[in-house]
């Protein structure tokens, strides 16, 4: 590459790095002969900085109305310098919003379960596109592929589900095991708290139990097992054979 | 007329016109009755997001040829190609059976950032000889032809010494590619740098074009943008035909991405330009 071609690219990324009046100027002062009007140079700053917001806005709908509009553009603002577009595909950059979130809490006054929602939302897209397809027909029952696990210290599930109404309070505090998953022919995101019947179905397509095995080992009803590993495959946790 | 020299060297074909596959109509295109020719895909959509991409990528690709039209393969910039990008995109050209792929000329990438927009290179002999040997890369990575698309750009580089035209050409004659021509970047550059859009299409190696885009842009007092969120305006439709006078028939995509208030309204676009193309054809 020309040296004169490194110097506009390296110009290009202090000014595209930290768009504003001050890196604007400094970039011009790089360009001495530039007669390019600064409002259209500035589109592009402004640009490339609202794709990162309007990613993070897409992803993390909840929580941007959690934190207030304020602490939300400052929080996104100061994110962006981080540089978190390191993948072609742009709503990679929510990946590592949910670490900054955490790491701001006390600094930023967020509240409390800020990050454990933004661990929720992110994980509800990344479920929405995994590359784990599921397989179809299945020869036992399977786990779905896509399935994400969170444990969490406030209740989101709920909170989530319930969404609008009491929005002003957060979610309750509270242990929370949610399970994450796209339903194999809907492929949207499902989500639950993992219940004691979540659980039990999970470990029967895990390990490879029967109904019957489990209705022997717990002296649960087989018929309750079974209408349990039914209504979950219907929701696409777990994958069954066709009967 | 021109004879469309690199189409006819790699056998291409025009293919009529298509539409993009977005978002919102991953349910409703791969059912649609309406007429469509073909269907184009922003390979970033694919590469690594399963689930409903997937499936409406496929059910497309059982009905009609899919193109795929990338936004981050950073010709101009000048980090190194990215390898897992280019990997992938070479593997999602075969798996659609795409008779060609394209890109923007312009660069999208610095030190490892995607900056997911297409940021304009200053027109110069220094750009045309970074920019060549990757397109030379990318075409023997891919194994397919490949097109260049002319961007909108608000401001000149600094440096420049080439006009637009002349630096097209240069690129895509020493890298033998051929050339996307947006006919509404064409105009939206014409009205935000003062030239002529007619003299600026005159200029340009018109027997390399293999595609045309056609879309709405959004005019603000002192600037057009190109924003992909209206409809084809009738200054954009009459340049149109003015290309296609010189090329002859071209496979055509109506671009709409912003605003779009049906996928009805989408392809009643492509009816007018598959109605001008007959109409180009007759003459
Ligand atoms: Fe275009």
């Amino acid at each position: 590459m020309k040296p004169s071609l490194k110097h506009f690219f390296d110009s290009m990324g202090s000014y595209l790095a930290r768009p504003g009046g001050e890196s604007l100027e400094r970039l011009y002062t790089a360009h001495p002969e530039w007669r390019a009007p600064s409002s259209r140079v500035s589109i592009y700053g402004d640009f490339v900085r609202g794709h990162v917001r309007t990613a993070l806005e897409k992803l993390f709908p909840l929580l941007r109305g959690a934190v207030g509009a304020e602490a939300w553009l400052a929080l996104v603002e100061d994110f962006t310098l981080t540089r978190p577009a390191r993948h072609h595909e742009v709503n990679r950059v929510g990946e590592g919003f949910p670490a900054f979130v955490a790491d701001a809490v006390s600094s930023r006054g967020l509240p409390p379960y800020a990050p454990a929602l933004a661990r929720f939302e992110w994980s509800d897209f990344a479920v929405f596109v995994s590359q784990a397809e599921a397989p179809a027909p299945v020869e036992r029952l399977t786990p779905n592929p896509t399935l994400v696990v969170l444990e969490q210290p406030f209740r989101i599930c709920a909170w989530v589900r319930a969404r609008g109404q009491g929005a002003a309070r957060g979610p309750e505090a509270g242990d929370e095991l949610a399970l994450l998953w796209r339903h194999p022919e809907r492929l949207v995101t499902y989500y639950q708290e993992a219940t004691p019947a979540a659980l039990l179905v999970l470990k029967m397509a895990v390990e490879g139990l029967s109904a019957s095995d489990v209705a022997t080992a717990t002296g649960m009803p087989e018929a309750d097992i079974l209408e349990s590993v039914a209504r979950l495959s219907r929701e696409g946790l777990v994958l069954a054979p066709l009967a | 007329m021109v004879a469309t020299t690199y189409a006819r060297r790699h056998g291409l074909s025009p293919l009529g016109v298509g539409i993009g596959l977005r978002r919102s109509f991953y349910e409703e295109l791969p059912r649609t009755q309406r007429t469509l020719d073909w269907v184009e895909i922003i390979p970033e959509n694919f590469l690594s997001l399963g689930g409903r991409s997937q499936r409406a990528l496929d059910a497309c690709a059982e009905r009609w040829p899919v193109l795929p039209h990338g936004v981050g393969l950073d010709i101009g910039g000048p980090d190194a190609l990215d390898e897992d990008y280019v990997t992938g995109l070479a593997a999602l050209v075969k798996r659609v059976d795409a008779p060609f792929f394209s890109d923007h000329l312009c660069y999208s990438r610095l030190g490892g950032v995607y900056l997911h927009d297409l940021l304009p290179l200053p027109f110069t002999e220094a750009v045309v000889e970074h920019v060549v040997p990757r397109v030379r890369e990318v075409v023997a990575r891919v194994g397919r032809p490949f097109l260049l698309e002319n961007p909108s750009y608000y401001a000149n580089m600094p440096g420049g010494t080439l006009s637009e035209a002349d630096f097209l050409r240069h690129v895509v004659e020493e890298a033998d590619c051929g050339l996307l021509l947006d006919v509404n970047n064409v105009y939206v550059n014409a009205r935000n740098h003062g030239y002529d859009a007619r003299s600026f299409v005159d200029a340009l190696p018109l027997e390399r074009v293999v595609q045309i885009h056609l879309a709405g842009h959004t005019t603000y007092p002192d600037v057009i943008i190109d924003t992909h969120g209206d409809r084809v305006c009738d200054d954009v439709w009459s340049l149109y035909r003015y290309v296609l006078a010189r090329t002859g028939p071209v496979s055509t995509l109506i671009e709409w991405d912003q605003d779009i208030p049906s996928m009805a309204a989408v392809l009643d676009e492509a009816d007018l330009a598959r109605a001008a193309l007959r109409e180009g054809a007759g003459r």
